[in-house]
């Protein structure tokens, strides 16, 4: 299997007042393509830092982060937005739709930055959208949308660009149950059927029971690497 | 260029009234700015050629000894001239003059000009009049000065080459409306054979006014004055005024911008997870730089769009209809038609479309450079103090 993400002696460093918050110290993971795992633990515990230093959104203070063969603290700032724009995507906790674009525009957006042709455009925000089944609301803006209905255009949105990896912070978050395990489903599928490499980081233990693989983090360190052969829920 | 083109215009049209708003300021002081400056253009041009069709046409010959601004020298100021000879030039003849109209003495300039002249714009077709009294015009401020009305008589007393003292009824037989107070304010105008007749002095004059056309030699004993040197008074009034009507250009533009960079500075905070999710997608801070600048320029066409709208229809009335001003201007000393035409020049427009388009976007870079390079997590986050 092909190595996707590898993390070695990462340490992060928050500086806070007069001194600093470890927020992760000493991290070595790595990641296959095609995983679908997450990282667990409680407030605190490093999972979102983690999530963002493997997206290029942040970079470890010391040790190495390796993803698709880059180093994200080497990366200028033009590198890792491509990074972004070409393989990674994300979904936010709070979906971080833009509000003033329809649902269509929204999914849209990430073929926008990549320059794909209109009607190319078109077909892929269209087959997005019919993954997440709501390619019937491509027109409405976020605001008409309810909460589950605006998680699955973040997730049409992350993936439309079939990216190599997809990271997911706390997507369930917001959501009741019902729609939490639509939307695990959902990304279950497009795991499978796509090979994107999953990476979530949550606390809610719906998410948990749909990981092939469970990191759990404490204090910035891996307490446990699991992997979960035995799934509570199936895809 | 073009996503950022396509991503401000949603943006902009996305956000509604926030936007409509700002771009209605804009536009406001945008038509007012042309408005303004169209209009002071107007008055000015206007007072250019008012002050040449009225009083100075295409330059003066003077007498060596001619001073417009001392009285003392009118009285020896006066020289022959041949009017075969000066074919283009329109002669008057100064004398000092004093009128008494109800009972009191007026002291005033009496001016001799051909009754058959088309240079100047004075009616003095009216000096024809074959009445025994001596026919003269009047401006509307000497009229009402001297209370004086059209038919009515009023004595003269003059003085005649010898210095002895003369006198005579004159009738106003017109009184004229001009808005150039220098030939108008305690001067009398009659024809110029009539005075030359009545001083003794044939064949002389004080000054010549220049035809178009005119092409100046140097003649002894006369001194030539351009057109532009005699329009300098009223081009330094012009620049004065520029440089107040800049002021308020400025303020109004001011005023303007203040708005766009309200609304931008206001942006980097309340759109930090928009920023951050931008970001969060591939955008590069530049990309980001470029579309909340692109954001703000983008008010600015959008206003010339509105103000055009607005406006073209309002400035193709108003220069062609004119604006009509009180005639209580002049009683407070302000020299202007009762109708202004304003001129809305392709320089005024250009130029003020340029300025509000560059303003407009430096305004949108500055906040727009601050938020290009924020942390991408703090963004997201909503955290950015």
């Amino acid at each position: 299997m092909e190595k996707i993400i590898s993390l070695s002696h990462v340490t992060k460093k928050f500086e806070v007042g007069d001194g600093y918050f470890t927020a992760l110290n000493d991290v070595s993971l790595s990641f296959n393509a095609g995983e679908f795992a997450g990282f667990v633990g409680p407030s605190g515990s490093g999972k979102t830092t983690l999530l963002n230093i493997i997206g290029s959104l942040d970079s470890p203070t010391e040790g190495e982060a390796m993803v698709m063969g880059r180093d994200i603290a080497k990366l200028s700032h033009k590198d890792s937005a491509k990074l972004r724009n070409l393989h990674i995507g994300f979904i936010f906790q709070v979906f971080n739709l833009l509000p003033v674009y329809t649902v269509f525009e929204n999914v849209e957006f990430a073929l926008l930055l990549q320059d794909v042709p209109k009607e190319e455009r078109k077909k892929a925000v269209m087959e997005a959208l019919e993954w997440v089944g709501l390619e019937s609301m491509a027109n409405k803006r976020p605001d008409k949308l309810s909460g589950g209905e605006g998680q699955r255009v973040a997730i049409a949105r992350a993936m439309v660009k079939r990216p190599k990896i997809l990271l997911a912070d706390e997507p369930t978050a917001n959501l009741d149950s019902a729609n939490a395990h639509a939307i695990l489903k959902t990304m279950k599928t497009l795991n499978k059927e796509l090979g994107t490499t999953f990476l979530f980081s949550t606390h809610d233990e719906k998410v948990m029971a749909y990981l092939d693989r469970t990191v759990s983090l404490k204090d910035g360190k891996v307490v446990s690497d699991v992997a979960n052969k035995d799934q509570q829920v199936q895809a | 260029m073009k996503l950022a083109f396509i991503l401000a215009y949603k943006n902009l049209i996305g956000a509604g009234l926030r936007t409509w708003l700002n771009v209605g300021i804009l536009a406001f002081a945008f038509i007012l700015i042309i408005f303004y400056n169209g209009l002071l253009d107007g008055w000015n041009q206007q007072a250019r050629l008012d002050t040449i069709n009225w009083e100075i046409g295409y330059g003066e010959l003077r007498t060596d000894n001619y001073d417009p601004f001392d009285p003392f020298s009118i009285q020896d100021a006066h020289k022959a001239y041949k009017s075969e000879e000066f074919p283009m030039l329109t002669p008057i003849l100064i004398r000092q003059a004093s009128i008494y109209p109800h009972g009191r003495m007026i002291s005033i300039a009496l001016k001799g000009i051909p009754v058959d002249q088309s240079q100047l714009k004075l009616p003095t077709s009216f000096l024809t009049s074959e009445k025994e009294t001596i026919p003269a015009i009047i401006g509307k401020r000497m009229a009402d000065a001297a209370k004086l009305k059209e038919g009515e008589e009023v004595l003269l007393r003059w003085r005649d080459k010898n210095g002895t003292f003369d006198a005579m009824n004159i009738t106003i037989v017109k009184i004229f409306d001009s808005n150039v107070g220098n030939i108008d304010a305690s001067q009398i105008w009659i024809s110029l054979e009539q005075l030359q007749t009545m001083t003794g002095l044939k064949e002389e004059a004080t000054y010549l006014v220049a035809n178009e056309g005119y092409s100046h030699e140097k003649i002894s004993g006369w001194t030539f004055v351009s057109q532009e040197t005699l329009l300098q008074n009223i081009n330094d009034i012009i620049a004065s005024k520029k440089i107040s009507g800049s002021v308020m250009y400025l303020m109004l533009l001011a005023i303007a911008l203040l708005a766009i960079f309200d609304t931008q500075v206001l942006s980097v905070f309340r759109r930090q997870k928009e920023i951050g999710t931008y970001v969060a997608m591939g955008m590069t801070p530049g990309q980001v730089v470029v579309l909340f600048t692109m954001e703000g320029s983008m008010y600015s066409f959008l206003a010339m769009l509105v103000g055009g709208l607005v406006g073209i229809p309002i400035f193709t009335y108003l220069a062609m209809n004119g604006i009509s001003f009180p005639d209580v201007t002049q009683d407070m000393g302000v020299t202007m038609a009762s109708r202004i035409f304003p001129v809305f020049g392709v320089q005024l427009i250009l130029g003020t479309m340029v300025l509000v388009i560059v303003s407009a976007t430096i305004v949108s870079f500055l906040p727009a450079k601050k938020i290009a390079y924020m942390n991408p997590v703090e963004a997201l986050k909503g955290k950015l103090q």
